[in-house]
């Protein structure tokens, strides 16, 4: 641990930190480009100039390309490297197209400041500028070649970091080129992070190109709710519409980089054909009336048949927050009909993972440090992109990648993979855990065997599977796996993912509760006669859509609160709208069992361009913001249940109540997450025993 | 397609890839093959090098442009790289370059219109010791004047016209 002095400060920092990290930690920022936390440094920019005045090597040095050393003396206001600095922003300027009044990234552009900040006010040079031809990248992307300053982060990121093929750099000189042989989409699914770490406006995002200055945006810690990982966002928005997505930063989770999913998939917020009036047998009606509505049927049902005549269908896209206080609601309604998915094997899959993921977890960033990383029937470009970033870099820092699956899998970095149908991937994981498995044929078991040798000698090993591909029994088998396999030194890591942002919150939540195929059951043979879904479409989620419709039909009442227009909202009796995550405060807990909360971005209201799409501000006039009814769906069931309306006073009474979710009372959404105590081991057989009965 | 590189060099660069451990090394000498047999080498000819070599096609064209002498445009019979670089800059190299331009009447980046001859500034050939100098295809001349210059492109043509 060197011990450096830094404009007549000391220091210590870790072997291996570079002067400009040494001066961060001190909170002196040395102006640079081409250094980015996650690329590392390549001392292309030559901007980072500071003075080591005494030391082994002393004189002017690029602060990314120097370790700190102990004893080392550095000055970063040194004149000469002041002049240095402003010599290098002026040449980098010297052929850009000064155009930031028409540039996205203007306002929060790092050539803005650190122009400003290397002082060079003024333009001298008065000769031709080299100017470029731009590319179609695409819907996504937008290049505007000129304004680059050559740092390589856009092709470090591209290429090297997230794998992706199809973007470089050409020529040589002051003409170098970042972008495609050829126009064209970009293929990676993680190209929207070139928005994000050029340091200029060469690529900005289309979708919200000329949309807003960064400085007007409304924004908000986030966390972004298309899958289970639950990587880190910033949404911002303005005139009533999320208008775009940028990168969160979490160490643990995403680290700095997110995929185009994240980014460019908007959702439900600005859906022109989002449901936003609350509806009683088809008719608007206010919030306050629907709810007392729901409120007073139900009773009627409960007087009729009973309390367990109401079932209550919670969902993998709900808050926590929400999906507690539906629990709160069952019990006090009597009912233990009460089921987080519509899909029954998913489920199983959830509950098992949530009950004996224990010291198995592992976050994206083991398994960006993992050795070996063992996919089983996981496609993670599909279920979960980031984790197939994440295992790149396991790669690249030398680890391996082995993939088990019915095809192969694609994934941007080097794998092994053997196919397998889905039917043998069970038998596949016995064997891995040195059972017989004589149901596979010899070159499968040969394979196998050669990879659990390689799982026995691996120090960081990580298994990852998928809810959707292996069920209840495979997710069960995996963690028999990585029982067998664990040794005293060192234990087998689990990531398995799941079906949304909320999934783990939900299998905690429902512990021995039934799956809905029972609730189904239960319907058919008219045990049930009320179903409320909470943000959950089970015609279109369960298992069987056409036998779900079906029944669906025959509830005394069917009542529904979403944000999106599903066939289960246009059947309901009762429709009580509610907010997305960008209008509401919440939390999920992600597929490693870490509870993260998310911030309120904006107030929900139909986009300004859809009340007004002339661009004329509206000539009606209203007291009520148009499409603001819709409630964050916790609030509808602290209304229904008399508790408090404060989010802050839920979230203390919850954690009081249940220990399990004792991070809830101090969550801050800009903190990182903290991973919760998963229920204690309740074996798999027993949660199928009971959830049958 | 078939006039980028014949059958037999082909099935040589293929081998040569797939018996080494970085295939890359090949690139250059993969685009001068292709260049030295049709000219030039155009976009065809870098999907091909990407192919023969089994790299990416953007890995290809990353090294074809950072080169000055790897052609992605068609060029004449004859490249003619003049040095711009110091030593030919002191010793007269800026009465030479503009003697090749009238001469030949094209400027930098031209082709002349018989197809002979294109025109292209270069940095230092490493020949500063006889400075100024220029390369023509792959033969260096130095200690230019104008009449050594209008000798060595008499040569050039007779020999293209012989
Ligand atoms: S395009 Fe942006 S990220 Fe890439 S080199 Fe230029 S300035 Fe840097
Ligand atoms: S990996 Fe999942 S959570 Fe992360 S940005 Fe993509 S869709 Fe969102
Ligand atoms: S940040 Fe150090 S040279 Fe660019
Ligand atoms: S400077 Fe012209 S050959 Fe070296």
């Amino acid at each position: 641990m060197p011990t450096l002095t830094i404009d007549n400060r000391e220091i210590t920092v870790p072997e291996g930190t570079n002067v400009l990290e040494a001066a961060r930690a001190l909170d002196i920022v040395i102006p640079h480009f081409c250094y980015h936390e996650a690329l590392g440094a390549v001392g292309a920019c030559r901007l980072c100039a500071m003075r080591i005045t005494d030391g082994k090597v002393s004189g002017i040095q690029m602060a990314c390309m120097v370790r700190a050393k102990d004893g080392m003396i550095v000055s970063t206001l040194d004149p000469d490297a002041v002049e240095l600095r402003r010599h290098v922003i002026e040449w980098l300027m010297t052929n850009h197209p000064h155009d930031c009044p028409v540039c996205d990234e203007g306002g929060e552009c790092q050539l803005q400041e650190m122009t400003i900040a290397g002082g060079h006010g003024n333009r001298r040079y008065t000769g031709k500028k080299r100017t470029y031809a731009n590319q179609d990248l695409g819907p996504y992307i937008a290049h505007e070649m000129n304004r680059c300053i050559a740092c390589y982060r856009c092709v470090r990121t591209y290429r090297d970091y997230c794998g992706g093929t199809d973007f470089g750099v050409f020529g040589s000189r002051d003409r170098v080129y970042f972008g495609r042989v050829r126009d064209g989409q970009l293929e990676s699914p993680f190209a929207g992070n070139l928005v994000d770490v050029c340091p200029t406006g060469v690529f900005t995002d289309k979708t919200f190109r000329f949309k807003s200055r960064a400085w007007d945006l409304q924004e908000a810690p986030s966390i972004c709710p298309h899958c289970s990982l639950g990587c880190a966002v910033v949404p911002g928005a303005r005139f009533r519409e999320l208008q775009r997505i940028r990168a969160g930063i979490s160490p643990e989770v995403n680290g700095f980089f997110i995929c185009d999913r994240g980014r460019f998939a908007k959702g439900s917020t600005n859906d022109p054909a989002r449901p936003r009036q609350p509806r009683i047998d088809g008719t608007p009606a206010a919030m306050d009336t629907a709810i007392e509505t729901l409120r007073t049927r139900l009773a009627a049902v409960v007087a009729r048949y009973g309390p367990q005549s109401v079932a209550l269908l919670g969902s993998p896209h709900a808050s926590l927050e929400a999906a507690v206080l539906l629990r709160d609601w069952a019990q006090s309604l009597g009912t233990t009909r009460l089921v987080y998915t519509a899909h029954a094997e998913q489920d199983r899959a959830a509950r098992i993972t949530g009950a004996r993921l224990e010291r198995h977890a592992r976050s994206l960033n083991d398994i960006r440090g993992s050795d070996l990383v063992v996919m089983v029937g996981a496609d993670p470009l599909a279920e979960g992109p980031l984790l197939a970033l994440a295992a790149r870099q396991a790669v690249r820092g030398g680890g391996q990648v082995a993939v088990i699956a019915p095809q192969p899998v694609e994934l941007p970095c080097r794998a092994s993979q053997l196919i397998l149908p889905t039917e043998q991937l069970d038998a596949a994981l016995h064997c891995l855990a040195g059972g017989a498995a004589t149901t596979l044929d010899a070159t499968a078991r040969q394979q196998l065997e050669a990879l659990r040798e390689q799982l026995a000698g691996a120090q960081r090993p990580v298994l990852v599977g998928s809810s959707a591909r292996l069920g209840g029994r495979g997710v069960n088998t995996l963690f028999d796996t990585a029982e067998a396999l664990t040794t005293p030194e060192r234990t087998i890591g689990v990531m398995m993912l799941l079906q949304g942002p909320n999934s783990y919150g939900g299998a905690m939540l429902a512990g021995r509760g039934p799956n809905f195929d029972m609730l189904l059951d239960g319907i058919e043979d008219g045990r049930i006669r009320a179903l409320v879904c909470l943000e959950s479409d089970p015609i279109g989620e369960s298992r069987d859509p056409a036998r779900t419709q079906e029944l669906l039909g025959r509830l005394d009442l069917l009542a529904a609160l979403d944000a999106r227009p599903t066939a289960t909202v246009a059947r309901a009796a009762i429709f009580l709208p509610t907010r997305t995550g960008i209008e509401a405060d919440g939390s999920y807990v992600s597929n490693e069992g870490r509870l993260q909360a998310f911030a309120r971005v904006m107030e929900p209201g139909v986009p300004l361009r859809d009340t007004s799409p002339a661009g004329h501000p509206p000539r009606e006039f209203f007291t009520e913001t148009p499409g603001s009814e819709p409630w964050p769906a916790w609030r509808v069931f602290a209304r229904l249940l008399g508790r408090s309306e404060d989010l802050a006073v839920l979230r203390r009474e919850i954690a009081d109540l249940d220990p399990r979710f004792a991070p809830l009372a101090g969550i801050r959404p800009e903190a990182p997450g903290s991973r919760l105590t998963t229920t204690p081991g309740l074996p798999h057989y027993q949660l199928d025993r009971e959830a049958r009965e | 397609m078939s006039d980028l590189l014949p059958q037999d060099q082909r099935a040589a660069f293929r081998a040569k890839a797939a018996a080494i451990d970085h295939p890359h090394e090949l690139i250059v000498d993969a685009l001068r093959a292709v260049q030295s047999h049709h000219g030039w080498v155009p976009d065809a000819g870098v999907a091909l090098v990407a192919e023969l070599l089994g790299v990416l096609a953007v890995e290809v064209e990353e090294v074809a442009t950072f080169y000055d002498k790897i052609f992605r445009r068609p060029v004449g019979k004859k490249v003619i790289h003049v040095c711009d670089s110091i030593c030919c800059w002191a010793g007269g190299g800026e009465a030479i370059a503009a003697h090749l331009q009238q001469t030949l009447g094209i400027g930098f980046g031209e082709t002349t219109s018989d197809g002979m001859f294109t025109l292209l500034p270069t940095c230092c050939l490493g020949a500063c010791g006889d400075a100024p100098a220029m390369m023509v295809g792959l033969t260096t001349h130095g200690r230019l004047t104008p009449e050594s210059i209008d000798r060595i492109l008499a040569q050039y043509r007779a020999e293209a016209a012989g």
